[in-house]
This record gives C-alpha cells, sequence and structure tokens, in this order.
C-alpha cells in the first residue's frame, strides 16, 4: 500500500526504509540527540574512570609483584620523603621555563603572522609549523645532537671563527639541554595558540594602539597580551604537560640520570613498584587540574572555546 | 536427468568435493603445523640468528617457530607472566637477567626441565653445572628450570686512539683528567652492580655481596657516585642501545660502562677517527646470562618436545659461533673455538681472528674473582630505588 506522500505503510505502520522514517531516525530526536553522550561515554570510560582508578590504586599495598587491596598511604610517603619530590619539582621548574621561552619566541610568530601576512595566506604559513610534526619526535630530539654536541655544529663553528676556544658542553647533557629539546619539540604548540587567540584581537585594536601613541612594546604588553591570554595559557599547558611528561627529552639531552616526572613514573613500573607509579601518576593529575584551576581564575579559560565575534 | 542439469550437477558435486577435500588438507595442514609450532616470547635481535628471520633457527631445530617480539624489560615480563596471559599466549619465554628465573619459577608460571631431553645439554659451559659458580642462575631450588643462550661480563668501552693506554680498573673513570668524559648506564641494576664491585674489590667500601647489597651498602656506593656527580666527572647516564652508541661513537665521552654490542658498534661506526675497546677491569664486572624457558601453559599444551629441539639449538656450537660472531655475545657451550675454526666457509680467516679474540677477552673477563652476578630483584630493591633517585636528583 502506497500512502500520498510516497512513504510505503508495512503492516500498518510506516516502512522503516522510508526517508522519512530515515530523517526521523537520524533526526534531533533521534541519533542526534544521542550522539551527544558518545564523547561523554568516551570519556567517562577512557579517562574518568583511569583516572579514578589510578587514585584508587595508588593507595593499595604493594605486594611482590602486583599490588593488593588495601588502605596505605605509603607510596605517597616515599614520594614526598625521598628524592623523586624533588626530581619532580625541577622538571616542573624546567617545564615552566620551556613554556616561557617557547611564549618569547612563538607568540610573536603569531602575532607577526597575524598583522603582517596577508590573510589568504595567514593559514597556510601557520601550517608551516605542522611540518616538524611530520617527523618523529625521536628523531627530531636526537638530531639535536650532533648540533648541541661536544664536536656538534654550534661548537665547531663558533671554535673555527676563534669566538671560543674550548666547546661550550652546558648546552647538552644538562638542564638546558633539556629546555633547549622541550622548546624545539613544542614550540608550535605556541604558535597555534597563539596564532588562534589573535582572532580576538581585532585589527582595529591595533590602530587604536597607534591612534593612541602607544609604542610597540607597550601595546603588546598591555593590550595584545591581556586580549589573547587564554589561548597563550591553553599553549603554555600542552607545553608544561608534554615537557613534565614525556620520557624522551631528558633521556636523550638530560644530564647525569635527568628525569621528569614520566619517568619517575616509568622507573617505578620497571621497578614494579605500581602503587607508588599511580600515586605519582595522582600528584601528575593534581597539579595539572590545581594548573587549570588557577589558569580559569586568572584568564578565565571559557574565553578560548568562545566564538569569535 | 538432461545434459544441462547433469553438468551443473556434476559441477556442484566437483566443486563440493575439491572445496572439501582442500578445506581437510587445509585444516590438517594447519593442525600439522600447529602442532610443530612453538610460540616463544623473545628478543628478536638477540635472541636468533643466521637469518633475518627465524628461518635458520627453525631449520636447524627442525621445528616452526611463532615468536613475538620482547623488551628487555625484566619488569614487563615478570607482569605478563604472573599476572597477564603469558602461559596462554606462550609455550616457552626468554629473560631479561639475572633472578627472572627465580621470580617465575616461585610464581609456577615456568616448569622443571628434563635435561637429558636436550642432547647437547653435555656440551654446557661447566660453570652451570651442580655447585659451578653460575649453577644457581639456572636452577630454582635444585631443579633446572632454564636453558641459557648467551652471557657476558659487562665492562668499560674506551677509546683506545685518544686514552693512549688501555684502562684496567674502574677506577680510571672517576680520574679527574677525565672530568665531564664519562658516561655510565642510566640503570640501579649493572651500575650500582660494577660500582660496587669496584669499591669492593678496592677496598674503599665494605660490601658482603655486590648482587645483593643491604640498604648502607646501597647508601655508601651512591654517595660515591652523588659525590662525583656533583664534580661534573658524569657526561650524561646513557639509555638505550642507540643512545650509548652515539655517546662513543661522537666522541661525547671517552668511556662508558656499558653493553659490548654497544662498543662493537660504535667502533663500527667511528672509521679512523677513534679505536673503541673493551676492557677487562681488574676488581671485576657484572656478568649475567640469557636463558630460555619452558612455561606452564607451554607444558599443558604439550609443547615439551618442541621446546627441547629449540633449547638443543641454543647450546649447539652452531648457535654459539654466530652469536659471538655477531653482537659478540658469549656462547654457553664448549667447542665454538672448534667449530669457528672447522667452518672457514662461514669464519673467513679474518672473522676467525676477531671473533676468537673477542673470546679470549670475554674469557678474560670471566675469570676475574671479584666478578659478581646480575640480580633484578635484589632482597632491598626498594634500597636501590630510593638511592637512586637521589643519584638522580644530585
Amino acid at each position: 500500500m502506497v500512502p500520498s506522500n510516497g512513504a510505503t505503510i508495512w503492516r500498518g505502520r510506516r516502512d522503516p526504509a522510508s526517508p522519512r522514517s530515515w530523517r526521523r531516525i537520524l533526526g534531533e530526536n533521534g541519533v542526534q540527540k544521542w550522539a551527544f553522550y558518545i564523547p561523554v561515554v568516551f570519556m567517562t570510560v577512557f579517562l574518568a574512570l583511569p583516572m579514578a582508578l589510578t587514585v584508587v590504586w595508588s593507595v593499595f599495598e604493594r605486594t611482590q609483584f602486583w599490588m593488593q587491596p588495601g588502605f596505605t598511604l605509603f607510596a605517597y610517603e616515599t614520594f614526598f620523603t625521598s628524592a623523586r619530590a624533588e626530581n619532580y619539582l625541577f622538571s616542573m621548574i624546567h617545564a615552566a621555563i620551556a613554556v616561557v621561552i617557547s611564549f618569547a619566541l612563538g607568540f610573536p610568530v603569531a602575532v607577526f603572522v597575524r598583522r603582517r601576512v596577508a590573510t589568504a595566506l595567514q593559514h597556510r604559513v601557520v601550517l608551516l609549523f605542522i611540518l616538524p610534526f611530520m617527523i618523529s619526535e625521536l628523531v627530531r630530539v636526537f638530531a639535536l645532537r650532533p648540533i648541541l654536541g661536544r664536536n656538534g655544529v654550534i661548537n665547531s663553528v663558533l671554535m673555527d671563527i676563534g669566538v671560543i676556544s674550548d666547546p661550550i658542553m652546558i648546552i647538552l647533557f644538562s638542564p638546558v639541554g633539556v629546555v633547549i629539546g622541550d622548546v624545539v619539540s613544542f614550540l608550535p604548540f605556541m604558535v597555534f595558540a597563539g596564532f588562534l587567540a589573535m582572532e580576538a584581537v581585532q585589527p582595529y585594536v591595533f590602530e587604536v594602539c597607534e591612534d593612541l601613541g602607544a609604542r610597540t612594546v607597550r601595546a603588546f604588553r598591555d593590550v595584545i597580551v591581556p586580549l589573547a591570554a587564554p589561548g597563550i595559557f591553553a599553549g603554555g599547558v600542552f607545553i608544561f604537560v608534554n615537557s613534565v611528561g614525556g620520557a624522551l627529552v631528558p633521556t636523550l639531552l638530560g644530564g647525569p640520570g635527568a628525569v621528569n616526572a614520566g619517568l619517575i613514573v616509568n622507573q617505578a613500573i620497571v621497578a614494579i613498584d605500581f602503587p607508588l607509579a599511580m600515586a605519582i601518576s595522582a600528584i601528575m593529575m593534581a597539579t595539572l587540574m590545581l594548573l587549570l584551576y588557577l589558569g580559569h581564575r586568572l584568564f578565565d579559560l571559557t574565553k578560548v572555546l568562545q566564538p569569535i565575534s | 536427468m538432461n545434459q544441462f542439469e547433469f553438468t551443473r550437477r556434476l559441477f556442484l558435486q566437483s566443486a563440493a568435493s575439491v572445496a572439501t577435500a582442500a578445506g581437510i588438507s587445509g585444516i590438517s595442514g594447519v593442525a600439522l603445523a600447529q602442532a610443530n609450532e612453538l610460540k616463544i616470547w623473545a628478543n628478536p635481535g638477540v635472541h636468533k640468528v643466521g637469518a633475518k628471520d627465524w628461518s635458520a633457527m627453525e631449520s636447524q631445530g627442525g621445528i616452526s617457530i611463532a615468536a613475538t617480539a620482547k623488551s628487555a624489560r625484566a619488569d614487563e615480563s615478570i607482569q605478563k607472566m604472573v599476572v597477564g596471559d603469558g602461559n596462554r599466549l606462550f609455550d616457552a619465554i626468554t629473560d631479561n637477567g639475572g633472578g627472572m628465573e627465580d621470580a617465575l619459577a616461585s610464581q609456577k608460571a615456568i616448569v622443571p626441565l628434563d635435561t637429558s631431553k636436550i642432547p647437547n645439554w653435555k656440551n654446557i659451559l661447566p660453570t652451570y653445572n651442580e655447585g659451578g659458580p653460575a649453577a644457581d642462575t639456572i636452577r630454582y631450588k635444585g631443579d633446572v628450570y632454564a636453558t641459557p643462550m648467551i652471557s657476558n661480563a659487562d665492562s668499560m668501552a674506551y677509546d683506545y686512539k685518544t686514552l693512549g693506554f688501555h684502562p684496567d680498573s674502574w677506577g680510571v673513570m672517576f680520574d679527574s683528567q677525565f672530568k665531564g668524559r664519562v658516561a655510565l648506564q642510566n640503570d640501579f641494576g649493572p651500575t650500582l652492580t660494577n660500582m660496587a664491585i669496584y669499591l669492593q674489590q678496592s677496598g674503599k667500601i665494605e660490601i658482603a655481596d655486590a648482587s645483593n647489597m643491604k640498604p648502607n651498602e646501597v647508601k655508601a656506593v651512591c654517595q660515591f657516585l652523588i659525590d662525583y656527580k656533583k664534580k661534573g666527572q658524569f657526561r650524561t647516564f646513557w639509555d638505550g642501545f642507540q643512545n650509548g652508541v652515539g655517546l662513543l661513537a661522537s666522541g661525547e665521552v671517552l668511556m662508558s660502562s656499558c653493553w659490548e654490542p654497544i662498543q662493537i658498534i660504535a667502533n663500527r661506526k667511528t672509521g679512523d677517527k677513534a679505536d673503541i675497546r673493551y676492557g677487562t677491569m681488574k676488581e671485576g664486572h657484572q656478568t649475567w646470562n640469557n636463558m630460555i624457558m619452558l612455561t606452564k601453559g607451554g607444558r599443558q599444551r604439550g609443547r615439551d618436545a618442541l621446546y627441547y629441539k629449540l633449547a638443543n639449538v641454543y647450546l649447539s656450537p652452531w648457535f654459539g659461533a654466530r652469536t659471538l660472531a655477531g653482537l659478540g655475545f658469549g656462547p654457553q657451550m664448549q667447542g665454538v673455538d672448534a667449530y669457528i675454526k672447522a667452518n672457514p666457509k662461514d669464519f673467513s680467516a679474518s672473522t676467525q681472528t676477531r671473533v676468537l679474540d673477542i673470546l679470549k677477552r670475554k674469557n678474560d673477563r670471566y675469570a676475574i674473582k671479584g666478578n659478581a652476578w646480575q640480580n633484578v630483584f635484589p632482597t632491598h630493591l626498594r634500597a636501590y630505588q630510593d638511592w637512586w633517585a637521589r643519584l638522580q636528583a644530585a
């Protein structure tokens, strides 16, 4: 039976294969309505649940090769009373320095692209910063060694032109080497975040600054940076988290026994001390949450996601 | 029945017969292959020789091998075998250093062996015989649980061309003239053991057992290293094979405590620019071996015979000669030198000279009195961890 609108009546109901039925299934009250819950389910299963388990397991008791249910703060006590807390603190300091240097180098690039590059070309120029990500991070970081090393490019050039007589050793296998590696690895995060943040700074803002006689430095410091602050903060968080948690840079460029938070966790796992590894991970999560809270209080991070008007 | 129907029916019947025959033979072929297949979890770079894949090992043993790549992390192996699904997945596994067989046997993850079923066992190095220095490394509570495959005595690699002499003591690493030109392995196990051997044998610190130190002994060794780290003696602590090679090959450091394959590859990379050699330290070295073990699951699935065939390959001079010539690991059987000399087709005159020199130097290192066996699970593991963290923070 075919009704006048063309949909087939199927045993007293509409044929489920008809266009109208499909529209209902896929429509706002159908799949679309539930589609919004998929990310929630995903985040619950793959993010919230593991995070909760991390905290729970951190208070379990260590056995010879695993752990058993119980409640003990021994892992936390071990962390705070050993040199691990010190190592963790140092890795955060190095990460913070990497963020500051990345901002100093990356944000002006973002401002320059926004101001000086033709609108049609801006996105293409920024996309150039993706190119390093096409190469494995291992290769990128390892490639710094022939540049920064004792017999590396920098030392060879400086010695050849007579600027130095002995190689500069502090730029590799030291905290300086780690910061250089972090900046090289993660600088594009700041350029992207800065570029997006600069959408909030309309071109007329620059004109107003000029009209009011504000010099470039003052306009940058008092107008542009505050307007773009939420985006800059977001870029900084990306760099900070990667710097604190990524094992590659300190392993390849750090000094004797250089570690960061990620490596401290790894070493606890290698020693089959799972509660300790979980405790350090829980502390890392707490640190990041505190950081995000402070950032939100200072910069109102909801602005990052607000539509640009 | 017309001609068309006859042809169609015949075709269908024939096709069904062919399919059935193919299916049966296929299933039986797969079943046969699976019955002759040993599932092993091993390090592909270290635990096979003769070809890029496992084919040479398979043809030597007359078995089929389904190998899964394994990292060098002891914790990963223990996890997989004790609380994970290792016994379901693997018939045999290789270890990652001394002490693992005790841990796995105590958890009943591996099973005791009948060595009479391994013909080449009669050629095993005497050190593994009962009462021998390495006897305990393959036994748990008196029963043999593992077949050794490779071994070594870890030492120090150095650039002879720059140094102009052959260091024969770990103490050279702490000479102020080499400040900033020394590297250590970034692993508390081998590094603390080798340093403990040095401090113990040179009479600087009293240490009862360098393989299994007490907390106060661990503290003393680490404080010694912390002192030198603060003075800037160490350029870095290396982690990973390529990293270790790169440090020596680039001239970044003049000496490094490392695995012998690192020295071999670094020396190949440098060409004439350097002459990187592997020393014999008079105080002693951390000695270790890698073994293959039959899992509880392997025995339950009746894979004993296949395991014994593979173990027989690992104890054959064919394997020993090739692992020695390749990455310089120590063979576990007697008669390797004779085998190499008897096979000039496989080992040219120059290769023979090089390989027999490696073997001689290796035997010299094994003979040092102060050597101590690797122990991946020392009794006071927590003290090792905590003091290593302090050394890192210093």
